[in-house]
């Protein structure tokens, strides 16, 4: 008796296309209407919301803004996940469990319950604060929070685990040998490390960078806690523009140049990649 | 080695190490400051750290509208995680075993809700709802079914991603062996094939319930103050201010969730290491 795995996808695809293609249309199309107030809209379709993005100075320095705190976030992430999880991939200490579990444990918090030790770490008269006045390096409290400082801490703090764990399982698929061996032959540790480990690691950095960078762009709830309002990305504006101002229309139409213009980026970053890789010396990359 | 090298490469251990710690006590500090925070003592109304005296004060003083939102998170949360357990088990048994045509596009297609900003999502819906309730007068907008759908959707690509992995490394004669010793296709379906795919399915079923548990911009715009939950309740709460009451709140979500977590993942021998991405 054979069994027709096929059919299995029925019921899946099913809900899926109902719940996310139907709406998802539904929702563009709206991006192409006119807005007449109270949620209501007018019959014919039009471009003149996307003519009003990229004439309005504001939503294009909103759109810049989101990119480029994304992509210190991304940076970022990469700049301190990596040595952690390098560390943790090659460590062969009992401990190594716990270390990786705490760094589980962060990734599994809630956004909000994150947002809210920020906000207490981060305040005028908060530890952090505490510390630096403590020691005299500033004389007057760091404005930490309701500004871009805030926002970039706050996404770091959600994405940074969750770039760890991907690129500790990058780090591990590189066999120690090839470290050893280049050693053995002379090499310096730091040109291990970026003759040996990095060529072998960069399709993982890109991916975890990447990761860490689409997260950010779309992120919501720490960016509006931390950035208290006057931070204001793509994602916040959307909320704003949907709840505040009732104009669904626009809402979509943000929507719709944030996802597109993350598409683009992402295919940019690979292709770039790519290039990098092909680059490459022979020999290095496997 | 030269001793110039040996230098460097102490410097650069060093160097390493503080990024690390750094990196942990960045992680770790939030976390630490909300915990230690709750157990301040009735000194004020507002939050000081370090506290100056230490009591259970204000996990007494956890206001009363912050139950309900619970009990319905965790009802979505649940409700959510079953059906994308039932559905995502199905979805990658087809995408795994089935002959497909573009079965690599149809795998993009079901991870495709996490590439649209949660945010968006929930605008999405909001405004579906609306529509099926002018085609159709089905009211789903402010109920909880309304809710599980859209936590559903977001769900539902960890559950396939996870099951799929298991199962693309599954050895087929294992059951075929089952098979021609002579046991039922159900049994075998029961006692080898599920067994061996069960890490898959808790992961997954974990991770759906984690990440259903903790939306918000996905779900504030579909919830009622009925049936708001407890992350959206915290989050206009938060925006507003916050009080020592809500730390030991959130110590106590904390607390209660990654006790569950690390307990099943135990009982179960599953190691649970969440994949990719989730939407903030």
């Amino acid at each position: 008796m054979r069994v027709r795995w096929s059919l299995f996808l029925l019921p899946p695809l099913l809900v899926s296309l109902v719940l996310f293609v139907a709406p998802q249309m539904a929702f563009v199309r709206g991006s192409l209407l006119h807005n007449l107030g109270y949620g209501q809209t007018g019959p014919t379709l039009t471009l003149e919301n996307y003519v009003r993005f990229f004439t309005d100075a504001f939503y294009q320095e909103a759109l810049l803004r989101t990119a480029g705190l994304s992509l210190i976030d991304a940076l970022a992430c990469l700049a301190v996940g990596l040595p952690i999880a390098y560390r943790l991939a090659r460590s062969r200490s009992r401990w190594r469990s716990m270390w990786l579990t705490l760094v589980v444990a962060s990734s599994l918090v809630t956004v909000v319950i994150k947002a809210l030790g920020m906000m207490v770490l981060l305040s005028a008269n908060g530890p952090v604060n505490q510390v630096v006045l403590g020691l005299g390096l500033v004389r007057e409290p760091l404005r930490l929070l309701n500004n871009d400082v805030g926002v970039v801490l706050g996404l770091i703090h959600y994405t940074l685990p969750l770039v760890i764990l991907i690129l500790f399982s990058v780090v591990q698929t590189i066999p120690e040998d090839l470290e050893a061996a280049a050693r053995t032959l002379g090499a310096p540790p730091l040109r291990v490390m970026v003759r040996v480990v990095l060529p072998l690691a960069l399709p993982g950095l890109v991916a975890a960078s990447l990761m860490a960078f689409n997260l950010a762009m779309g992120a919501f709830t720490s960016t509006a806690l931390l950035g208290g309002g006057r931070v204001l990305t793509l994602p916040v504006l959307i909320q704003r523009k949907a709840v505040l101002e009732v104009d669904y229309p626009f809402a979509a139409t943000i929507s719709v140049v944030l996802l597109v213009s993350g598409v683009l980026l992402n295919v940019l970053v690979l292709r770039l990649a790519m290039r990098l890789r092909r680059g490459a010396p022979a020999g290095v990359v496997g | 080695m030269r001793h110039a090298d040996v230098t460097m490469l102490a410097l650069a251990r060093r160097l390493v190490g503080l990024v690390c710690a750094a990196g942990y006590a960045f992680l770790m500090a939030p976390l630490v400051v909300i915990l230690v925070a709750s157990f301040a003592g009735r000194q004020s109304h507002y939050v000081v750290f370090p506290p100056t005296s230490f009591s259970l004060e204000w996990y007494l003083r956890v206001p009363a509208e912050y139950f309900r939102p619970a009990v319905t998170s965790v009802g979505v949360a649940l409700a959510a995680g079953s059906i994308s357990t039932a559905l995502g088990v199905l979805a990658a048994f087809a995408l795994v075993r089935g002959r497909l045509p573009g079965r690599n596009f149809l795998k993009a297609y079901f991870n495709a809700p996490l590439q649209v900003p949660f945010v968006v999502t929930g605008i999405v819906f909001l405004q579906f709802y609306y529509l099926l309730y002018g085609l159709t007068g089905a009211r789903l907008l402010g109920t909880v079914w309304g809710l599980v759908a859209v936590h559903v959707l977001i769900t539902l690509p960890y559950m396939i991603g996870t099951v799929s992995a298991v199962l693309e490394r599954f050895e087929v004669s294992l059951e075929e062996a089952a098979l021609t010793l002579g046991a039922t296709r159900w049994s075998t379906l029961r006692r080898v094939t599920l067994p061996l795919i069960k890490p898959g399915i808790v992961a997954g079923a974990l991770y759906a319930f984690v990440v259903s548990f903790g939306d918000i911009p996905a779900s504030m715009f579909v919830v009622s103050t009925a049936t708001t939950t407890l992350p959206v309740q915290l989050f206009y709460a938060l925006e507003f201010d916050y009080t020592p009451a809500l730390l030991a709140l959130c110590s106590l979500v904390v607390v209660v969730s990654m006790t569950a977590i690390f307990a099943v993942q135990w009982l179960l021998g599953v190691d649970f290491v969440p994949r990719g991405r989730a939407g903030g």
